[in-house]
């Protein structure tokens, strides 16, 4: 049986509105240059895990069967996984496990979804409905809601500041601004994002992750088969991952997500290593309060304290520990099922030392951070070259 | 039929439920097996148990978290812009519910509040939190 599973291709579509292709022919884009770059063809794989998070965003019942064909799998072995925001990381996690039992030796992931189609009153409708629909989406709550609930209250705990919300946009927008694959390329200002329209006080729209189309893709493969493929496979080193309750009422603490502390130090346990030694991260900011949370969470700094990390830089190139250097689901985009593949393709070609002008010098160790609902589900991935 | 707007069918669960708040009576239920409280009422316990019976929980607590959804989905798009928090009973239980009766201005975390019976329309019902004493609230830090 194979000791590790490794990362030997990556292909990322554009992220952004994509009315001009569909579910299948985004997947396509994606899964193209993942099979160029890992040097293999479709006979070479043995199976596919496609990550859809949701049918109303796909327009189709059973999208991952649609994707499979698409791409050319035929009659090879499929799975569709759904972790909500999060259903991407479940895809690389169950490809992984697909490997390590033995019943696949190379395994092509591929995460898509298409959101812009249903305009921002009907996607907010839909991720609403990924509340708990008896006892809380009933009251007009929105995911923007669930996680400005979680603002005020880390806001009113530990004094975090609108600023420093904000600064966390400012951050994700000027790397955003150099990914090209980015929903949205442009710097903005502190002041831009601090004068925004409300979307959820104390959330304004420069605090909320764009609604985008798009997808990625990685090709996994076993130890001896990965490295016959690639000269610089990206080993999975370490996979946490966790749930939490359904309705957010009945959490005791909502200043956190239960669920990253729990998947993170399962992940830093497997791959017998701490935070200190995560060179480069990308941790899921669907809201800025939520890459602060982040921080303390996976133990970038101590609890309370993710306000100050953003205000003293720590998370820009150069500072403790590089943060979203692609941009994040702030500017890069979160078309839902295609993020977790999307921040495996990026940690994959930070630790080759591909990632250009966003490129963190020497990154040996990277960590993916991916959140489903509001901390309802969470996967973090550790990395090595 | 409970909620703003809502998704499911009504169970006996909820039909108790909603019986019980027009009688301003807030119900939970308890397992008898191993006496977990749980407020929502669930038909089920975690411990596996179907064996629940009703209780009346504690209609007064404090604001823990609140925020104003000022961006809608598109099922709540008749309504005007408004507050959601969640509130910790005096019994320990946390609810979520919409919010009447105050301003961002006048409210903060750590008010005193009751849970209120809230027709929606003729066939529609909520709780909802009133503030206690909203003119004293300043003093309850």
């Amino acid at each position: 049986m194979t000791e590790k599973v490794g990362i030997v291709g990556i292909g990322h579509a554009k992220f952004g509105k994509r009315t001009d292709a569909t579910l299948r022919e985004l997947a396509h884009e994606a899964v193209t240059p993942a099979l160029e770059d890992a040097g293999v063809d479709m006979k070479d794989i043995d199976a596919s895990v496609v990550g859809v998070a949701c049918e109303d965003f796909a327009a189709q019942v059973s999208p991952a069967v649609l994707i499979h064909d698409y791409v050319g799998m035929r009659d090879k072995p499929v799975f569709r996984v759904e972790a909500a925001c999060a259903t991407g990381s479940a895809a690389v996690r169950t490809a992984w496990a697909l490997i390590k039992s033995g019943l696949a030796e190379v395994v092509l992931v591929v995460g898509a979804e298409t959101m812009t189609h249903l305009g921002t009153p009907g996607a907010t409708e839909v991720i609403a409905r990924a509340g708990d629909t008896r006892w809380e989406y009933p009251f007009g709550i929105t995911f923007p809601g669930f996680y400005a609930l979680m603002a005020m209250a880390h806001m009113h705990e530990y004094g975090t500041t609108k600023e420093q919300l904000s600064m966390v946009s400012v951050k994700n927008h000027m790397y955003g601004a150099m990914n090209p694959y980015a929903h949205v390329q442009k710097k903005i200002t502190l002041e831009e994002a601090m004068k925004s329209v409300v979307i959820c006080h104390p959330l304004n729209l420069y605090d909320c992750c764009l609604i985008s189309d798009g997808a990625a893709a990685a090709v996994l493969a076993s130890e001896e088969k990965a490295k016959r493929i690639s000269d610089t496979p990206v080993w999975l080193a370490g996979l946490g991952a966790a749930s939490d309750t359904m309705m957010i009422s009945e959490r005791k603490n909502l200043t956190e997500l239960k669920a990253t502390k729990t998947a993170a130090e399962r992940a830093y346990r497997m791959a017998g290593i701490t935070p200190n030694n995560v060179d480069v991260a990308v941790v899921h900011d669907c809201f800025t309060i939520a890459e602060i949370i982040a921080y303390e969470d996976l133990g970038f700094c101590k609890k309370g304290e993710g306000g100050n990390f953003i205000e003293e830089g720590q998370s820009y190139i150069g500072g403790k520990i590089p943060i979203n250097a692609d941009g994040g689901l702030k500017s890069k985009g979160h078309p839902l099922g295609a993020t977790g593949v999307s921040m495996t393709v990026e940690i994959t070609k930070q630790l080759r030392g591909e990632a250009g002008k966003r490129q963190v010098a020497g990154a040996e160790i990277g960590l993916s951070h991916n959140v489903g609902e509001a901390g309802q589900y969470c996967f973090v991935h550790v990395y090595s070259r | 039929m409970f909620g703003y707007v809502s998704c499911l069918p009504e169970t006996k669960l909820v039909a108790k439920f909603v019986e019980e708040l027009r009688n301003e009576r807030l119900m939970g239920t308890r397992c008898r097996m191993c006496g977990a409280k749980y407020l929502p009422p669930r038909a089920h316990c975690r411990c596996g148990s179907a064996d629940v019976e009703w209780f009346e929980a504690s209609r007064e607590g404090k604001i823990l978290t609140y925020t104003l959804v000022g961006f809608l989905p598109q099922s709540m798009s008749k309504h005007a812009p408004y507050i959601v928090a969640i509130a910790e009973l005096k019994d320990g239980s946390r609810l979520l519910a919409q919010l009447t009766d105050v301003t961002l201005t006048t409210l903060r975390v750590g008010m005193p509040v009751q849970v209120v019976c809230r027709s929606v329309s003729t066939n529609r019902i909520v709780y909802e939190f009133k503030p206690i004493k909203p003119i004293c609230a300043r003093k309850e830090a």
